[in-house]
């Protein structure tokens, strides 16, 4: 129901705006059939995990979606990159330079490597990292250089790459949410030493939970994938320290259905996009927009809010996830303010504070971002009301 | 069966079985259930992130641990690595933990900043004991003790306590086989800080990968629940270092049809296990280790120590052997911890310092189990064991 007075608002009694929970998750669902299919060769094989041949189909597939030579699965995106970080940083050295305003267990996967991170600021145009500032940072006991692509644009990947080989520091990348995407017609996945990805639920591809990562690097690729089984080399020989971090052959059957599905789920993701760019004209809300000469997913949907807009990100988000708009900050807190790190980084800080992400993904249909659209209208319409009611509670 | 040593696999003749037969019990569920649950996922859209299969399963296990907590997770490794940090194990702390063990017990430790003190076994149950403990309790940095229930029999939990308590350290299991089984009546489950339980492929009970952590400590609980993801939760609770442990709704789905399994799987292991001690009772140079008498057991490991002076063959010449048959029967535990990278390079203190392990890493060895295994299989199996060791000096000879 369209909301006409203030009262049909959630926050003041009204019925929420949804039934059900709006998320900003992707939660492609495969068709079923398609599954069952995958699925059957667990029967056949009597295989349920250690490396069967569902995960080595995935295996191989994955790598021909990203042109690389190898790919390796996990069990999640976290294990994914906590053993390319231990794998790939250069020994006898502490440093991981990352940036701040990025996945909230990044600086702790870094730690459970037994390293510690170096925040750095992003760059405001793109909201990704920046090569400059990831200069500044290294130093004599950098071990790696830990980039990450934001959830809309692309960082500067060749700016790192090229520092990455001028300083002899190892480049990884958390690619997740830049999945399926190019770089000058270069695939992602294709860059630094290695790139990982996540495959939870929430994720381009669905593998209920799961991750990747994809490499050139053949001795790479087979060091890491002994140490996701316990760094066995070969039956009763350990190579290496190793831990248990395998994909089992249910979440690789997901995976492939999802697989399977993805230009239909970027179809979808398209749609919901142009909906929202479309919906949102006239509010002092900039949506984030995916460069269209690459290839993209389209599925994440961030505003930035403007001069004009009169409620803090906040507000909005308390406004918008009482009608069930399950909307979120983005990255917010950034890293190095969670972790009482004391650093410079006003872009960070900016940006984490100023911009929140839209419900996208499976469960929101075009007609919900009409929805969504006239609400945010709704609200800035009544932006003095409804900011005195909010001033007005807090005192209270 | 065979009735000359030319006949033997080994000796490019056809082997006994036309199929392998692994160890492990690789339980696979009734394909019309995995439909049945499957479906019920895709309509609820809920792939992850404790959903109701999840919750569902984890009120099964305390019911079946008799504990407060029963927390499903990613596997049991990353079980025993976030139980570290929800104890609060110091980085460069010390954890007392058996040698002759999975590699997954020791490596846990070192992904949580720990160092290992191997402790030696007890050549009966190939389990810590409060005695062995004893002596290394004392040292410098020593902060836990990690117990492992080796093949679903306790360790000496009440020797290991007593420890524990008089050296003011932290106690916790590595149950990864031992679910369902008791020590003195009482579920494993309940004993020491936590315990941690694997339902990897090759358990029992099975969710394709999966483990998870029981207590009676609501403290710990919330705080492995933190750890282990926000979804969850029942309150947010600071750890010094955030985790990963999700399970997702398809290892729920697997570990409840496993679970309906469970009675049904535990008593076809017990009649193989009583099948294969009956066959090999008499071979020379076999020595069963049996489940621990008046308890209740899930019976899923055949395990066996080969004395080759009695035997006749080695336990590798033995595997060896059998292989050929189709039967991969496995060496455990090789290497030993203590002789493994990275532990015999950063602790080369303990590599000459295990004799009862090293003894245990030469002659253990499992065979096939699980549902593989039929009881006819067993019935040949012995009489191939039997006829190799009567036949063990030829064949030894031939080698």
């Amino acid at each position: 129901m369209p909301k006409t007075t203030l009262d049909d608002c959630a926050l003041w009694g009204g019925a929420k705006l949804f039934g059900e929970p709006k998320p900003t998750s992707g939660l492609h669902r495969p068709s079923e059939d398609r599954f069952f299919a995958y699925a059957q060769s667990i029967f056949s094989s009597r295989q349920l995990t250690n490396n069967g041949p569902l995960v080595r189909q995935l295996e191989t597939r994955l790598a021909a979606m990203h042109g690389t030579k190898r790919c390796v699965t996990f069990c999640s995106g976290f294990m994914a990159l906590l053993i390319t970080v231990h794998t790939v940083a250069l020994p006898g050295r502490s440093e991981v330079v990352m940036p701040s305003a990025t996945y909230r267990r990044m600086a702790d996967i870094v730690r459970w490597a037994g390293l510690t991170p170096c925040f750095t600021d992003i760059d405001e145009r793109t909201m990704g990292v920046d090569a400059a500032q990831y200069r500044q940072r290294v130093t004599d006991d950098t071990a790696l250089l830990l980039g990450v692509h934001p959830i809309v644009k692309m960082s500067d990947v060749t700016g790192l790459e090229a520092l990455s080989c001028e300083t002899g520091v190892p480049l990884i990348f958390d690619s997740v949410e830049a999945a399926y995407g190019t770089i000058g017609g270069k695939t992602i996945g294709s860059f630094a030493q290695a790139e990982v990805f996540s495959m939870h639920a929430s994720k381009f591809i669905n593998g209920f939970e799961g991750g990747y990562v994809t490499t050139d690097d053949e001795d790479l690729a087979s060091k890491i994938k002994r140490v996701e089984a316990f760094g066995f080399k070969a039956q009763d020989v350990i190579s290496e320290l190793g831990c248990n971090a395998k994909l089992n052959e249910v979440h690789a059957a997901m995976s492939l259905a999802c697989l399977d599905e993805i230009e239909e789920q970027i179809g979808h993701n398209r749609n919901i996009f142009d909906c929202y760019e479309k919906a949102l004209k006239g509010l002092p809300l900039d949506l984030v927009h995916y460069d269209t000469s690459e290839k993209r997913t389209w599925k994440n949907i961030v505003v930035r809010l403007q001069d004009g807009w009169v409620f803090s990100r906040d507000e909005l988000l308390m406004i918008l996830q009482s009608e069930n708009i399950l909307a979120r900050p983005y990255y917010s807190p950034p890293l190095h303010i969670k972790d009482g790190v004391v650093v410079s980084l006003p872009v960070t800080e900016a940006v984490t504070a100023s911009s929140c992400v839209l419900p996208s993904g499976a469960h929101v249909s075009e007609t919900d971002v009409a929805d969504i659209a006239t609400f945010l209208h709704f609200v800035h319409a009544h932006r003095k009301t409804i900011k005195a009611r909010l001033v007005q509670g807090t005192l209270a | 069966m065979k009735q000359y040593i030319s006949q033997l696999g080994i000796f490019g003749h056809e082997p006994l079985f036309g199929s392998i037969l692994p160890v492990g019990q690789i339980n696979l569920p009734d394909e019309d259930r995995f439909r049945e649950m499957f479906h019920g996922i895709f309509q609820r859209r809920y792939y992850t992130n404790h959903g109701m299969l999840a919750v569902e399963l984890e009120d099964s296990l305390c019911r079946l641990f008799g504990t407060r907590n029963a927390l499903v997770m990613t596997n049991a490794t990353i079980c025993l690595s976030l139980i570290c940090k929800a104890l609060g194990l110091p980085t460069g702390g010390k954890v007392i933990v058996p040698a002759f063990t999975f590699a997954a017990t020791v490596q846990a430790l070192t992904w949580a900043g720990l160092e290992p003190v191997f402790c030696d076994v007890d050549p009966a149950s190939h389990c810590l004991t409060g005695d062995l403990v004893a002596s290394l309790a004392n040292g410098e940095g020593v902060c836990a003790i990690l117990g492992v229930h080796l093949w679903g029999n306790a360790c000496d939990v009440s020797g290991l306590q007593h420890v524990a308590a008089e050296y003011g350290l932290k106690i916790f299991f590595d149950a990864a086989h031992a679910i369902g089984c008791t020590l003195d009546g009482e579920p494993i489950g309940g004993f020491g800080a936590c315990e941690a339980f694997s339902f990897h492929a090759t358990k029992i009970l099975n969710s394709a990968e999966g483990g998870c952590v029981s207590t009676n400590n609501d403290e710990l609980a919330e705080k492995l629940r933190n750890l282990r993801s926000s979804y969850g939760r029942r309150e947010r609770v600071e750890t010094s270092i955030d985790g990963y442990g999700r399970f997702s709704e398809a290892q729920a789905a697997l570990g409840l049809i496993s679970l309906e399994d469970f009675p049904k799987n535990c008593e076809s292991n017990r009649k193989k296990i009583k099948l294969y001690s009956e066959g090999l009772a008499s071979v020379p140079g076999i020595r069963i280790l049996s489940p621990t008498p008046r308890e209740m057991h899930n019976y899923q490991y055949m395990v066996l120590e080969i004395e080759e002076s009695t035997f006749g063959l080695s336990r590798d010449e033995l595997v060896h052997v059998l292989k050929a048959e189709n039967i991969h029967a496995r060496r455990y535990f090789v290497p030993g911890m203590h002789r493994c990278v990275p532990y015999n390079k950063q602790f080369p203190q303990f590599v000459e310092a295990l004799p009862i392990t090293d003894s245990l890493c030469s002659k253990v060895m499992q065979l096939p189990s699980g549902q593989r295994v039929t009881e006819e299989h067993i019935g040949d199996i012995c009489l191939l064991l039997r006829f190799i060791q009567e036949h063990a000096a030829a064949i030894k000879g031939i080698l």
